[in-house]
């Protein structure tokens, strides 16, 4: 089964993917700041048995934190199936589609996130098949909701729709050319946030990856935000397609130079950091979008899976042990080595 | 031991950060760390952050944040998960689904600076919206509607709401010639239900 981040969707030369995120609460539970843990284990309790019995959860995986050491949930966090608070939590549990696209994360923040992934730019495809599953819900549940303030949600930031959506976008022309500062402020002025999603101990984003979500939530439909997403994402792809070809046009031998240099690192180093991965694997990604390299598969590659697949705890997952700091980037460099596809 | 940033000040702030679970401990100046905008544990990697604390800093310059006991509010409680204003307006989450009840009023010019509205527009909650129909049909002695009757008079219901809000809205601004227009409005809006 193609999970997501295998696969290119539309306007994938910028956009990696789709996430749609709805928070909900049940109204007969106290939210999370207030929730004791033995509390919280009733809620999961009652929300799993609950969620189980529906339709629309056939076929999907159960977990349970109890029941999963701490490389397997981390492991889950880098492929994008939980959030970094469930990774926190003490008392988690879920459902996730056997792709992974659609998971329901409960005792979240908010009692309950119904989260769906999809490749490339296609939000709304997304969305309706979240909102799907909160229908589902919604019918079984007695969920917290105001006529006035819509879903009630934990913090006042999420109240009125609890929907986040964001599109990861790889925008390596425009942090090259210290772009992203100046946008990330323009696209605040619209009530959308742009932050790189991996980061380093100084606090810098690598990667050139980055999630565009929108801030506002109360007031405006559920269309209207994702057409907010869209209209701001829209100008940011233009922006960073424009810059990329006026990069390859007017340093052409430099790019393919540090294109195919990024390559040659990848395909031969024997030890590598996962800022220096992330890094050169960004330089491919850009290769192959700009069709500066070609790889030898048939169908078009996504270097997203191998993103996903550098981070540590997946490494530790394959591997079957826990690794020191040196034995991480000796399988690290081993897993590019034997994934990356040749070119022609 | 020297902040591991700078390699200068004398390191203040020690934090172990898990990242995809791999360990590492940082050591800062408190210089460096608030250039990091970290100041403390909870802050690092969490993207609602600045917009709580807008909020929190919204309310708690309006001056209702005080610990004074003269202040009104710092007697209010959830009478359900027993929150505090005080603990609400320095953690900025709501405890329960009453604490809207309890807190929300307070909030409401404040949710319209930070989301340009105080509304839900959004999806509405099926259980919801059929509690709210329940409300009208009593009220108006409506029985036996077809579905397309119940759509309509959702949409009227939500306009009679509307209305209503902007009828206090007018009464208190004391602006007693829209208040009528309003009233006459809902006037009609409520007869239209009942005979249709």
């Amino acid at each position: 089964m193609v999970r997501w981040f295998e696969e290119n969707g539309l306007q994938s030369d910028v956009v990696v993917s789709s996430r749609v995120r709805l928070a909900r609460n049940l109204r007969s539970y106290n939210f999370s700041p207030k929730l004791a843990d033995v509390d919280a284990k009733v809620m999961v309790n009652h929300l799993k048995e609950k969620i189980a019995a529906l339709d629309c959860v056939k076929g999907f995986n159960q977990y349970d934190f109890s029941e999963l050491d701490d490389c397997q949930k981390h492991a889950m966090k880098e492929r994008h199936v939980i959030s970094n608070y469930l990774l926190g939590q003490n008392t988690a549990a879920g459902f996730v589609s056997s792709d992974e696209d659609i998971s329901i994360m409960l005792n979240e923040e908010d009692h309950i996130r119904i989260q769906g992934f999809g490749s490339g730019m296609n939000i709304k495809n997304v969305y309706d098949k979240v909102n799907k599953i909160d229908d589902f819900l919604g019918d079984v549940l007695d969920y917290a909701y105001d006529k006035k303030y819509g879903y009630l949600t934990t913090c006042p930031s999420s109240v009125g729709t609890g929907m986040r959506v964001t599109y990861m976008l790889h925008l390596p022309a425009l942090t090259m050319t210290n772009r992203i500062s100046g946008i990330a402020t323009e696209v605040g002025r619209f009530g959308m946030m742009l932050r790189s999603v991996f980061w380093d101990n100084n606090s810098d984003g690598y990667g050139d990856i980055y999630k565009l979500t929108n801030q506002l939530t109360l007031g405006l439909t559920e269309q209207e935000a994702m057409d907010n997403l869209n209209h701001i994402a829209n100008q940011i792809i233009l922006q960073e397609r424009a810059i990329r070809k006026q990069y390859i046009a007017s340093k052409k031998i430099e790019v393919l130079d540090s294109v195919y240099r990024s390559y040659g690192l990848l395909k031969y180093a024997r030890k590598l950091s996962q800022k220096d991965g992330m890094i050169l694997l960004s330089q491919i990604r850009m290769g192959l979008a700009e069709k500066l390299i070609h790889m030898e598969t048939e169908e078009e590659f996504s270097i997203y899976q191998l993103m996903i697949g550098i981070q540590p705890a997946n490494l530790m997952l394959i591997s079957e042990e826990e690794l020191s700091f040196e034995a991480l980037e000796e399988s690290r460099a081993k897993f590019i080595r034997e994934h990356l596809p040749l070119i022609q | 031991m020297l902040c591991d940033n700078c390699n200068k000040n004398e390191a203040s702030i020690h934090y172990t950060e898990v990242v995809n679970g791999v360990r590492s401990e940082h050591h800062l100046c408190s210089d460096c760390a608030a250039r990091m905008g970290i100041t403390s544990i909870g802050d690092i990697g969490n993207s609602d952050i600045p917009f709580v604390k807008f909020l929190t800093g919204l309310l708690a310059s309006s001056g209702l944040g005080s610990e004074d006991y003269d202040n009104p509010m710092s007697h209010v409680r959830c009478p359900k998960c027993d929150m505090s204003y005080q603990e609400f307006i320095q953690m900025g989450k709501f405890g329960c689904s009453e604490c809207y009840d309890v807190f929300g009023p307070l909030l409401d010019d404040n949710l319209k600076k930070l989301h340009g509205s105080a509304e839900h527009k959004g999806k509405q909650y099926a259980k919801a919206v059929s509690d709210g129909m329940e409300d009208l049909i009593d009220s108006n002695n409506i029985s036996d509607k077809s579905d397309k009757d119940k759509g309509e008079n959702i949409s009227k219901l939500n306009k009679i709401k509307q209305l209503n809000r902007k009828l206090k809205e007018a009464i208190e601004l004391e602006r007693y010639e829209d208040a009528a227009k309003y009233r006459d409005e809902i006037k009609a809006l409520k007869e239209g239900c009942a005979n249709g």
